[in-house]
């Protein structure tokens, strides 16, 4: 039950812009909870990648002055990554394109992120 | 001033974490988050990045302390961590199932770090339990043809720590001043 309910979140997530590509929900210490990722990507790193992320991110965030994290994005050249808290135990891990409208992915995941806490 | 840099592994719960706070000279930075894995029924966090901390030798020497994560799905953070560095600490909990088996796992994990930089190895929760004893890791290692210093040490006693680190400092450069 509450797998498809987080399920169903991702997959309403993945279908608000055709700029997701993927997404994830993740414990933060780094375990898939549940995923809507490409074929081929391997879980187990995704989920310890986005919780090392998540929590040098929140430690940066604090220590540097810049108060308590609301997200960490990361720009390549083919895509970006956005990592955004689930409540306190959870993040959601979410790689759009290259050429994806920011602001309004950060309000979607937002949304979505506060409903999965909801939730877990 | 001079800088080194070296690293701590080893299992969940070895105490990694632990260790660099009991030596840092400044308040350690680590990245301990809530466990939901089986690290749960030892202890109720787990680093899931790292452990930063530093110690200052006779005022010149800056040593960094830098600890990873334990399991093996964040091995990426022991390829980055490693980098720079001069020797690996490996902590090693006698309390697990086999911790020969841990030490062999994270020497043949490192085994391209080690084999490059130094390595000294250090057994936790020895009063909890004795076993298995120091000749049985240093015996292992003379298998494995490995060189390393091997204590036990409590990782929440800074003398302790602070020995281990030491011996492998020496290991590095005989030449250092405490
Ligand atoms: N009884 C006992 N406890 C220890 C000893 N060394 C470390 N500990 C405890 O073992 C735990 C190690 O946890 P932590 O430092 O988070 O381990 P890490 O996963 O390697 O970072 C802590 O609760 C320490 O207080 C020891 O020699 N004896
Ligand atoms: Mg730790």
């Amino acid at each position: 039950m509450r797998d498809e309910m987080l399920s169903s979140i991702l997959s309403e997530l993945n279908g608000t812009s055709a700029d997701i590509e993927a997404s994830a929900i993740i414990s933060i210490d780094g375990l898939m909870i549940a995923a809507m990722l490409p074929q081929g990507m391997d879980e187990d790193r995704v989920g310890a990648m986005s919780a090392a992320m998540l929590s040098l991110g929140d430690r940066t965030s604090d220590e540097l002055g810049s108060g308590e994290l609301e997200q960490v994005l990361i720009k390549g050249d083919t895509g970006f990554v956005l990592m955004i808290h689930a409540g306190k135990d959870a993040v959601v891990t979410v790689l759009a394109k290259p050429k994806a409208k920011l602001g309004l992915i950060f309000l979607d995941v937002k949304r979505a992120a506060e409903n999965i806490e909801q939730i877990l | 001033m001079s800088n080194f840099k070296i690293v701590f592994s080893g299992p969940v719960g070895a105490g990694k974490t632990t260790a660099i706070a009991s030596i840092s000279d400044f308040a350690p930075v680590s990245t301990n988050e809530n466990a939901s894995d089986m690290t749960r029924e030892r202890k109720p966090q787990t680093t899931v990045a790292l452990d930063y901390g530093v110690m200052k030798l006779d005022g010149r020497e800056k040593i960094h302390l830098y600890g990873t994560p334990g399991q093996e799905r964040f091995n990426f953070m022991w390829d980055i961590l490693t980098s720079g560095g001069l020797g690996l600490v490996l902590l090693l909990d006698n309390t697990r199932k086999d911790p020969l088996k841990d030490m062999t796992f994270f020497i043949d994990s490192f085994r391209d770090y080690i084999s490059q930089t130094a390595l000294a190895v250090g057994i936790t929760q020895t009063d909890i339990a004795s076993v298995p004893r120091l000749d049985i890791y240093n015996k292992k290692l003379r298998e494995m043809k490995i060189s390393a210093a091997v204590f036990e040490v409590d990782a929440r006693k800074q003398a302790d720590v602070s020995l281990l680190v030491q011996s492998l400092l020496f290991t590095i450069d005989p030449g250092l001043e405490y």
